[in-house]
């Protein structure tokens, strides 16, 4: 990262707009934080951290399941991480979506 | 959904954050020529950072930091010289790499001046508009994309917009958005006001797909009565790395621009270049016409009735950042977490010392042709007169021009508007 004194005499940026969505209590916290819960924290292939700036994790829906979307900047690895709750067999014809 | 520090990293632009300095890796439009020709400086705000710009007497331009390095005085009410520009408080004079090479009030022999520096990046023209560089050096290529060099009518209508610009990039990899935000809210909002919004929109989406390229991701798509032959999934068009996208048709190419002023606000730009088949001399223009369009109106709702309105309303109802953390996203929006997977990548490169791999160049060029659909929607004139009344076109003072030139084209080509069915642009 190139630090500040690498600007001399850069102009400091207004402080943001205040948004309370980025920072307060919302009914809706119990249903983010469970999410956040779930959040990969390390590399399924090296094990590093892909939280911070080690890489990042998104997360999506998949019908019922919450895909999780990775990418390590360690290795590179690049792919879905499907928290599983229940093992469940196909039916002859459904093919599975993943 | 995203965790609240990969929000914050993906949507703060100011100096010293990892999605700044990616961002400062590339060039900007700041002004139109226009503007600098009517008035040689004008005050410019960009990933946070204000700036003096101003036109040189030798028909260059040079940006530096808004506050002189002496006592924070406004350079943009500074005197432009042929060395530079020089601080109308107490005469500090700055060339255009920021060197302090006069400073009147000191003793004659004094090196003082030696020691001050200001922050200046780089400016020049392309397509009628002055763009900036103020990353470190050296600069790269500033991507002189077709719409910009292309022979055509210009119109550029443009607004600033109170939200974060990156939420206005993840609508450039939601297609599906068309087939409801044009489509079905159009239509509610025609049958609310009494007009036929364009059917087309509604169409369903079959299949979406999203490709990475040197210049950003392609975007494709099927809709309903379509296959992969059709230009819109053979071809697509782009998402243009960081913070453009391209479409067009009908002889209209445009680049839809998304300048981070800073956090919270966005200069979004419509930079169309009109130039349908049929005809090869255009109306004559000294500067492309330049005008503010209007999203928001006396009562303070947004203007919903066409094209670009409806988008501002859903970039902007988002909140000026809007919070990841409590989203729920699905297969969809697939293209959303391609992209926001391509910018961690890209700010990685750039944190490691290294130039960022997608829309990036060093190499000396004279034209980038960028991928684009050209059989879009039918691209026949309707689909051009559908995009000037029902797009931000309806703004423009060169309104009027630009029919009479898509039908005189038409004609041209022996065809007559209402050959075609009626349609609009996509996104």
């Amino acid at each position: 990262m190139v630090a500040l004194r690498d600007y001399p005499n850069h102009v400091e940026p207004p402080d943001p707009v205040p948004d309370r969505r980025l920072t307060g209590v919302h009914w809706w916290d119990p249903d983010r934080i469970r999410h956040l819960a779930d959040l990969p924290r390390h590399c399924p292939s090296c094990g590093a951290s892909v939280t911070g700036d080690g890489g990042i994790s998104v997360e999506y829906w998949e019908a019922d399941h919450r895909v999780y979307h990775t990418w390590c900047r360690a290795c590179g690895w690049t792919g879905d991480i499907i928290r599983v709750h229940r093992m469940v067999g196909h039916e002859p014809d459904e093919p599975s979506p993943f | 959904m995203l965790s609240k520090e990969q929000n914050e990293a993906l949507t703060r632009v100011g100096p010293g954050t990892p999605m700044g300095e990616l961002l400062r890796r590339y060039w900007y439009p700041v002004a139109f020529v226009r503007e600098l020709d009517e008035w040689p400086i004008k005050k410019v705000r960009l990933l946070g950072e204000d700036f003096a710009l101003w036109k040189t007497p030798q028909g260059g331009y040079g940006i530096m930091q808004e506050r002189c390095p002496h006592r924070h005085a406004s350079m943009v009410y500074g005197v432009i010289e042929e060395g530079g520009l020089r601080c109308g408080y107490h005469g500090w004079l700055f060339d255009c790499e920021g060197a302090c090479v006069d400073q009147p009030a000191e003793p004659e022999k004094s090196t003082f001046k030696d020691n001050v520096r200001a922050q200046a990046g780089k400016a020049q023209e392309l397509g009628g508009m002055v763009w900036a560089y103020i990353g470190p050096d050296p600069a790269p290529e500033l991507p002189r994309f077709d719409v910009y060099v292309d022979d055509g009518f210009k119109d550029v209508g443009h607004s600033m917009l109170p939200c974060n610009w990156l939420q206005i990039m993840e609508n450039s990899v939601d297609p599906h958005h068309v087939e409801w935000l044009h489509g079905r809210y159009f239509q509610f909002i025609g049958e609310q006001k009494g007009f036929l919004a364009p059917p087309s929109f509604q169409k369903k989406h079959v299949k979406v797909g999203f490709d990475p390229m040197e210049w950003g991701i392609l975007k494709r798509r099927v809709l309903e009565g379509q296959t992969e032959e059709d230009d819109d999934w053979a071809v697509g068009h782009p998402l243009v790395f960081p913070y453009c996208m391209r479409v067009g048709g009908a002889g209209i190419d445009q680049m839809q621009i998304r300048v981070p002023i800073d956090d919270t606000h966005t200069w979004a730009l419509f930079y169309a270049n009109h130039h349908p088949e049929g005809i090869d001399e255009y109306p004559d223009q000294i500067y492309p016409t330049d005008y503010e369009y209007q999203w928001i109106d006396d009562q303070g709702n947004f203007i919903v009735d066409y094209i670009e309105g409806q988008d501002v309303m859903a970039w902007v109802t988002q909140g000026d950042i809007t919070d990841r953390t409590a989203e729920h996203i699905g297969k969809s929006d697939i293209g959303v977490v391609m992209l926001r997977r391509m910018f961690r990548e890209q700010m990685a490169l750039v944190a490691e010392g290294k130039d960022p791999t997608v829309g990036f160049t060093r190499e000396p060029h004279e034209r980038i042709e960028l991928p684009c659909e050209k059989n879009k929607f039918g691209a026949g004139v309707d689909f051009a007169l559908a995009w000037l009344e029902m797009g931000s076109s309806r703004y423009s003072p060169a309104l009027d021009t630009l029919k009479k030139l898509h039908i005189q084209a038409a004609a041209a080509r022996g065809e007559l508007p209402g050959q075609h069915n009626v349609d609009t642009p996509g996104q």
